[in-house]
């Protein structure tokens, strides 16, 4: 438990929706730090819960309906046992709750939102969200590239 | 009573969007269901154009599920367009490729969607009934369904580079062979999920007990199976010949494969983009047949793996013919995951799985290509034309799911007739609906991308369209 973990996730062929996912990418071509996990997926999965009970800290990142584009937003997360009914994908919140079922540990997590505005499909991201991804990674490169196994 | 529709809109924990519509009498019983697939998605057209060589990847794109699937029978339609005999080895990694995409799968299904209902009952509150509440409830059973799951796609991703939508699997083989490394590691963990996999199957042994209503309700009735063979009649996923076997256990016919246009015809209804499949000899609806999982441990004449045979052999003590309930999709997939881990480590012991000669090379040879494989769900079938440039002139794809719609069709009544009485719905009702489905596991393409928040919302409304009952999930 002395890592931090990133997941960054979303539908990358699905403009905006993609934010999550390609920060995450880019993120893993800046960041060169054994202390940091970056995985970039198109969606959160129960598998993803033993890797989540063994980080120190765990940075969800996503694309949001909601919200000003060109910007981003951070919100703590805490773990909640709760989930729709379409089971083979998951929200953050309970994938922390499933962490600390299944293998005993949860970890500080904090969600950060990008809002979108184009959710079709297509590889474009609109201008101001791609903008909002890269002051994400910069913000992230920097605030990660201090940390180390030992401090977390 | 007027007459009434009642609807189940969406279908939940199934691969992709659908609904129920159940209609009643003037007595309140159930007169009619059907299954409505209510997604489009268009692959077999808008294929057409493209060069040959691209459809493995194009057609993987048709589920974030199985796309291993796919792309496997789309690369045997290819390897029928080259016209080669692609070298032993790339056909042994596709085997292994297969069989751990049916081993995450049946895990998915099994772990995920079904063992929620399994473990904390059709009438549990549906706000805990799905995989987290099966954590809370059960912490083993479901951090082993978690294990058997990201084994099954970390042997994906050590084979063919990714998880989800690899392009690994080409026309003429596989893109590379697999390393010492990758195969050492899928090795050390074999015994540990054969243990996860017993485990599962004894647990879900003791528990049948208390389904003896389902299992009696829960598309049980005759119909004809069918699926793929080994040349030796035991069981196989990659190849062979396609069997057609009666509800009594008799062999009707052993057919070659890819000479399916023959035997099988495929019909629309109004009602629903899903095709619906049925063997011609017998004509529709005679000649409906059920495909996937439960098909195939009936269909075959043994298994050639020691723990999985013991576990079949037990399991054709259920019925004296062929094992009818659609319940016991449930059970086959646990026998076949079993399979599935004693078959790769069986491919994979073998010192040839490491050769490197694992692609065959040629242009186009044959205007024409059929590649027949069985997925998780059951048999896929890929059909492609080409022109003289190798560019798609004309494709048919008949899946699993379409195979087994008539029946599914069929079993959502029988359960409705069991289960639903009246103008008053329950949540444990309308959930046993639903759950027949699922036992089938169809794939309605989950790769199509849902905004927003999906609910279970179900009304009950008379002929005329005046509500009666509604019910939400919470």
């Amino acid at each position: 438990m002395s890592h931090t973990l990133v997941i960054g996730y979303g539908n990358p062929l699905r403009g905006d929706d993609g934010a999550g996912y390609m920060a995450a990418e880019l993120l893993r071509a800046r960041l060169q730090n054994p202390a940091v996990e970056i995985v970039s997926e198109q969606q959160l999965l129960p598998e993803m819960m033993q890797g989540i009970a063994e980080a120190k800290l765990v940075i969800f990142i996503d694309a949001s309906v909601s919200g000003r584009t060109g910007k981003f937003n951070r919100i703590p997360l805490r773990p909640a046992p709760t989930c729709g009914r379409f089971t083979h994908h998951a929200s953050p919140e309970a994938l922390l709750a499933g962490a600390q079922a299944l293998y005993g540990h949860t970890p500080e997590a904090v969600h950060y939102l990008i809002p979108g505005r184009f959710f079709e499909a297509g590889q474009e991201m609109t201008p101001s969200v791609r903008r909002a991804v890269n002051d994400l990674v910069e913000t992230l490169a920097q605030e990660l590239d201090a940390v180390t196994e030992a401090t977390g | 009573m007027p007459r009434q529709t009642i609807v189940i809109d969406p279908v939940t924990r199934i691969e992709g969007h659908s609904k129920i519509s159940l209609h009643l009498d003037e007595e309140g019983h159930v007169e009619e269901a059907y299954f409505h697939v209510t997604q489009f998605r268009g692959f077999e057209k808008f294929c057409e154009g493209r060069p040959y060589y691209e459809m493995p990847s194009l057609m993987a794109r048709i589920c974030g599920i199985c796309p291993v699937s796919h792309l496997i029978a789309s690369a045997k339609a290819c390897d029928q367009i080259l016209a080669v005999r692609i070298p032993p080895n790339a056909v042994r990694l596709r085997q292994v490729l297969n069989l751990a995409q049916i081993l995450q799968s049946h895990a998915l299904s099994f772990f995920y969607l079904s063992a929620p209902d399994l473990l904390l009952g059709m009438d549990a509150d549906p706000a805990t009934r799905n995989v987290f509440g099966l954590a809370e409830a059960n912490p083993a059973l479901a951090k082993d369904g978690v294990r058997l799951r990201q084994f099954g796609q970390q042997i994906i991703e050590w084979l063919a580079g990714k998880r989800i939508h690899p392009a690994w699997v080409v026309p003429g083989g596989v893109a590379s062979p697999l390393t010492a490394e990758s195969r050492e590691r899928i090795l050390a963990g074999i015994p540990e999920c054969l243990g996860i996999a017993a485990r599962a199957l004894d647990w879900f042994k003791n528990e049948m007990e208390r389904f003896r209503e389902e299992i009696r309700s829960f598309a049980n009735f005759p119909t004809l199976f069918m699926g793929l063979v080994g040349e030796d009649g035991k069981l196989e996923h990659y190849h062979g010949k396609l069997r057609f076997l009666d509800a009594g256990g008799k062999v009707v016919a052993d057919y070659v494969d890819t000479a399916f246009p023959e035997y099988l015809a495929e019909i629309a209804h109004p009602w629903t983009y899903l095709k619906t499949s049925f063997y011609k000899p017998l004509g529709y609806p005679d000649g409906v047949y059920r495909v996937g999982p439960l098909a195939r441990l009936n269909i075959i004449d043994g298994v050639d793996t020691p723990r999985a045979s013991q576990e079949w052999a037990e399991f054709r003590e259920l019925d004296r013919g062929a094992v009818l309930s659609s319940f016991y999709f449930h059970y086959a997939r646990l026998i076949e995951i079993v399979y599935a881990l004693e078959k790769i480590e069986q491919l994979l012991s073998a010192p040839e799985s490491l050769d490197v000669n694992v692609r065959a090379r040629a242009n186009v040879n044959n205007g024409e290509g059929i590649g027949v494989s069985e997925a998780p769900r059951g048999t896929l079938m890929h059909h492609y034309k080409v022109d003289a440039d190798g560019l798609i002139t004309w494709a048919n794809l008949i899946i699993a799911t379409g195979h087994n719609n008539a029946a599914m069709n069929r079993g959502v009544l029988q359960v409705a007739r069991h289960f639903v009485h009246g103008n008053r719905l329950t949540e444990g009702m309308l959930n046993r609906v639903e759950a027949v489905i699922r036992t089938f596991d169809p794939c309605l393409s989950c790769s199509t991308h849902a905004s927003g928040r999906l609910a279970l919302e179900v009304e009950l409304r008379s002929h005329e369209g005046e509500l009666l009952d509604t019910c939400h999930t919470r």
